[in-house]
């Protein structure tokens, strides 16, 4: 389905979305999902299969998952469009968010929007990782998994790549 | 901002590549770890800024703590260079990767695996949350708020945007109106 068309559709729909994908590209993979489906560009398994395998490598995981569509879509020039549609506009808001908070980095009202933004930062992230966790957990050694890396992290200066690698192999042995 | 040493492009490029490659499931713990912990370009309290300020934004967050992290290092050109190194190399060779492992998404043992490294990684993350708590001068006050945006998004399952747009006005004020109080 090599379609200039539909190349530039996709560019322009992911682009859109990037836009407004409040709390991570996730929140609108559902819309993303309907519309590439309902273009008849991929199946749902193929949708599935995308994620699972952009989701296992390591590297910005969204972006490789825009541009398996954008590849299935239109070739190599359809992947490079889609990643780019999914990375540009959010990073030059960042850019230019980041700017602006730097502007005022004197005024005293931005002592108090970061004391006042600061708790919630820390709750997100935390909210976050039980996100990840309620879908991991499967069963009571993956939440002991789950537990046992937390309390390294904040009590030991193990690295991490330890944990997930541990972590790796007693999942592909089977007692998870 | 003399004290700052200055920091090369190409640093900036290889720590977001290494941030990259190395977070599976949670960027954020790689990021606090090698800009805070290991390198020491960023305070507790400027990662924490650069998260608050990524969070409000759409898009993949982990990328906007590169793009600011770049920014405040070396402006424009250390926003690019942290960037690229955050999606370019770990981009193609996912992509070679994808290609190949599309052959094999249905291997038990992969799947298995994954259950395991994310097991791992949710509990990092939970933990990267904690100490990002931790460091807060005035963590007692700050619980509260924590605890209400973790419910929000945890418990309540609401949409991000909403939780920040009702919890962050309230959370101002009454930081606003203590730090007046106790002055």
């Amino acid at each position: 389905m090599n379609d200039p068309s539909s190349l530039g559709r996709l560019a322009a729909h992911l682009a859109l979305l990037s836009s407004i994908s409040f709390g991570g590209v996730p929140t609108v993979l559902p819309d993303i999902h309907a519309f590439v489906v309902t273009n008849g560009w991929l199946t749902d398994r193929e949708f599935t299969d995308f994620l699972a395998v952009s989701q296992a490598i390591p590297g910005p995981n969204m972006i490789l998952m825009m541009s398996f569509i954008g590849w299935k879509v239109a070739g190599l020039p359809g992947a490079i469009a889609s990643a780019c549609a999914t990375f540009a506009p959010p990073c030059a808001m960042y850019f230019m968010a980041y700017r602006l908070w730097d502007r005022f980095r004197d005024a005293p009202w931005q002592k108090l929007v970061r004391a006042g933004l600061a708790p919630l930062t820390a709750g997100l992230v935390i909210a976050g990782g039980t996100v990840v966790a309620h879908a991991a957990d499967v069963s009571w050694p993956a939440v002991a998994v789950t537990a046992t890396a937390a309390g390294l992290l904040m009590f030991t200066r193990l690295n991490p790549l330890w944990v997930l690698g541990s972590a790796g192999i007693f999942g592909a042995l089977g007692l998870l | 901002m003399a004290s700052q040493p200055r920091v090369t492009l190409g640093a900036l490029f290889y720590a977001f590549l290494k941030v990259s490659l190395l977070a599976s499931g949670g960027g954020i713990v790689w990021a606090h770890r090698i800009t805070v912990d290991q390198r020491r370009w960023l305070s507790d309290t400027e990662f924490t800024d650069i998260v608050g300020i990524c969070q409000f934004m759409p898009g993949p967050n982990v990328v906007g703590i590169a793009v600011c992290a770049g920014a405040k290092l070396r402006g424009l050109a250390g926003a690019a260079a942290a960037t690229a190194g955050f999606i370019l190399i770990p981009g193609i060779v996912g992509f070679l990767l994808g290609e190949l492992l599309f052959r094999h998404t249905d291997a038990r043992m992969l799947q298995n695996a994954l259950i395991g490294i994310s097991a791992a990684a949710a509990g990092m993350m939970i933990a990267t949350g904690l100490r990002l708590l931790r460091a807060n001068r005035r963590w007692l006050s700050a619980l509260p708020f924590a605890a209400l945006a973790f419910a929000g998004i945890a418990v309540g399952h609401f949409p991000l945007l909403a939780v920040l747009l009702v919890l962050a006005p309230l959370s101002i004020a009454i930081a606003a109106f203590t730090g007046v109080r106790f002055r």
